[in-house]
């Protein structure tokens, strides 16, 4: 029996009056569905296309509910290129109409040599407003990443490979999905069924279900840490790795996303008609935001040039609070 | 169940395999003699960081690196004639290999060619080197994880090109390295 099921319900309101431009990938210039099936049929109102010309970030859709957690995703990040810093000059101009408090990190925070100036120009001054405004980033490691980097206090990673907080109603697990060992997972299973918390989201670098052509899903992460996310009721996974951002069709009641086109781009990677995806973009570099409600998750996904890539409502059906142990071993 | 059922024919295997006192499991002898190994290697690791000032987290980049340096330094100064094998042990090597082997022949060719797509090439690894920081840190398989022997926090099992390596975490120093176990490529 499943309790609490988080569902799509709407994409246009967060498009602030576009119809929508999920769904699309460019492909030398001309714009094509990647898939369009919905991700559950009997409560999905699909994006469409659409002819609507292309929207500056100043059209990101305000946060609808008062008292929500607010936040930005981003992954593999830690380039340096003018890709990046475009897409830190989004968020900056984001924020303004969508005030989020922190930023998460998928991963690969700092590619190739980490030397303090690596520090610098791949992290610092990409996202300096953010930084001067005392946003707080939160990291996961990512395959490129030195895992001493838990000890760089702008990551706020306690000197832990993973680790969890708390935001408002939502409790965050931060994984190290390099390094999956069993002290991890024991870990994560204590960590998940003390959780209380209306919302459980889990980040991590590697996909458990990816249409990537050049890396695809992580099964045997998968094997590992589903089992748990569904026993113990994660309602929203994120992972980068994949250079792309997808929206993944629910799996076993959970919703997958991937953003790991931050600031590199595998062009055209997400293979088309593949299974898995509700929703994917694969010509641009990308950021989302996303707004953690009473009971909705609100999404929206936005290029470098500030154009809506995706946007959404996921809806936890109404359930009494109990506590973890009391949960259903399904969902 | 399957990968335990391997470990126990792994087990099962050496006991027919190798001459043994009576009543001494050689597996779990030379279980005992790899965790007793790895200790020793704690043991040192404990005394030379003593010497060098923790870092706790810190917005200071280069005190972090300058940490791991040093630690990796003094190591390596340390342990100036560790040869291949002498943490893994040449009664763990053969264990090791299988349990890899399984491994690999367990996967689909799909999850083969994205472990493959992700093994840096034509690396030459040797112990005492700090692992090479524009290398990416290949996503080790958790199924393999959890069949290899456990490790203390700060040591790591990890793939490149054709190598099982152990690692340092702290220190991104190779402590120690096994060649030639995972297949060719063109296999």
């Amino acid at each position: 029996m499943l309790m609490r099921v988080p569902y799509l319900v709407s994409a246009a309101a967060l498009l602030g009056g576009l119809t929508s431009v999920g769904g699309l990938t460019s492909i030398g210039g001309t714009a094509t569905e990647v898939v369009v099936a919905p991700a559950m049929p009997s409560a999905v109102t699909a994006l469409q296309r659409s002819a609507a010309p292309p929207a500056p970030a100043t059209q990101v859709a305000p946060p609808v509910e008062k008292d929500s957690v607010r936040f930005a995703i981003i992954g593999d990040t830690g380039t340096g290129t003018s890709s990046q810093y475009e897409i830190g000059a989004q968020l900056t101009q984001a924020r303004q109409t969508f005030p989020f408090e922190f930023v998460i990190m998928l991963g690969d925070n700092i590619y190739g040599s980490e030397r303090p100036q690596d520090f610098v120009n791949k992290f610092e001054k990409p996202y300096q407003t953010l930084l001067d405004a005392k946003v707080p980033f939160y990291a996961a490691l990512g395959n490129h990443d030195d895992p001493t980097q838990r000890y760089y206090k702008p990551f706020n990673m306690n000197g832990e490979r993973y680790y969890t907080f708390t935001k408002g109603n939502a409790r965050f697990f931060v994984l190290d999905s390099n390094y999956m060992d069993p002290t991890q997972i024991k870990w994560l299973e204590e960590q998940l069924s003390r959780a209380n918390d209306h919302w459980k989201i889990a980040y991590f670098h590697h996909p458990l279900y990816s249409s990537g052509e050049k890396h695809g899903s992580e099964v045997d992460l998968r094997t590992q840490l589903e089992p748990l996310f569904m026993k113990y009721g994660v309602d929203v996974v994120f992972a980068g790795h994949e250079h792309f951002y997808e929206r993944i069709k629910p799996q076993n009641g959970i919703y997958y996303f991937i953003e790991g086109g931050s600031a590199k781009l595998r062009k055209g990677d997400i293979r088309k008609g593949g299974p898995l995806t509700a929703n994917g973009f694969d010509t641009d570099f990308t950021f989302m935001l996303a707004e953690l409600g009473k009971d909705a998750m609100r999404f929206q996904v936005l290029s470098r040039n500030g154009k809506p890539v995706d946007a959404g409502t996921l809806q936890l059906a109404a359930e009494p609070k109990r506590a973890a142990e009391d949960k259903p071993a399904s969902r | 169940m399957t990968r335990m059922l391997f470990v126990v024919g792994v087990t099962l295997m050496s006991l027919a395999a190798a001459p043994q006192q009576q009543g001494v499991n050689p597996f779990a002898q030379a279980m005992v003699d790899f965790k007793h190994r790895v200790g020793e290697y704690m043991k040192l690791r404990d005394e030379i960081t003593r010497k060098v000032p923790e870092v706790k987290e810190t917005g200071n980049p280069a005190k972090i690196s300058a940490r791991e340096k040093a630690v990796g330094e003094a190591i390596a100064t340390a342990r100036v004639n560790a040869k291949p094998g002498d943490i893994f042990g040449a009664d763990m090597v053969g264990y090791f290999k299988q349990i890899l082997a399984e491994d690999w022949k367990s996967r689909s060719p799909a999850d083969r060619k994205a472990l493959f797509n992700e093994l840096p090439r034509g690396v030459q690894i040797r112990i005492n080197q700090a692992y090479p920081s524009t290398l990416p840190l290949v996503s080790v398989p958790p199924n393999l994880l959890a069949m290899l022997p456990m490790l203390p926090e700060t040591l790591e099992y990890r793939l490149i090109d054709r190598y099982m390596l152990l690692r340092d975490r702290d220190a991104n120093l190779v402590i120690d390295v096994l060649s030639n176990v995972l297949p060719q490529r063109d296999r």
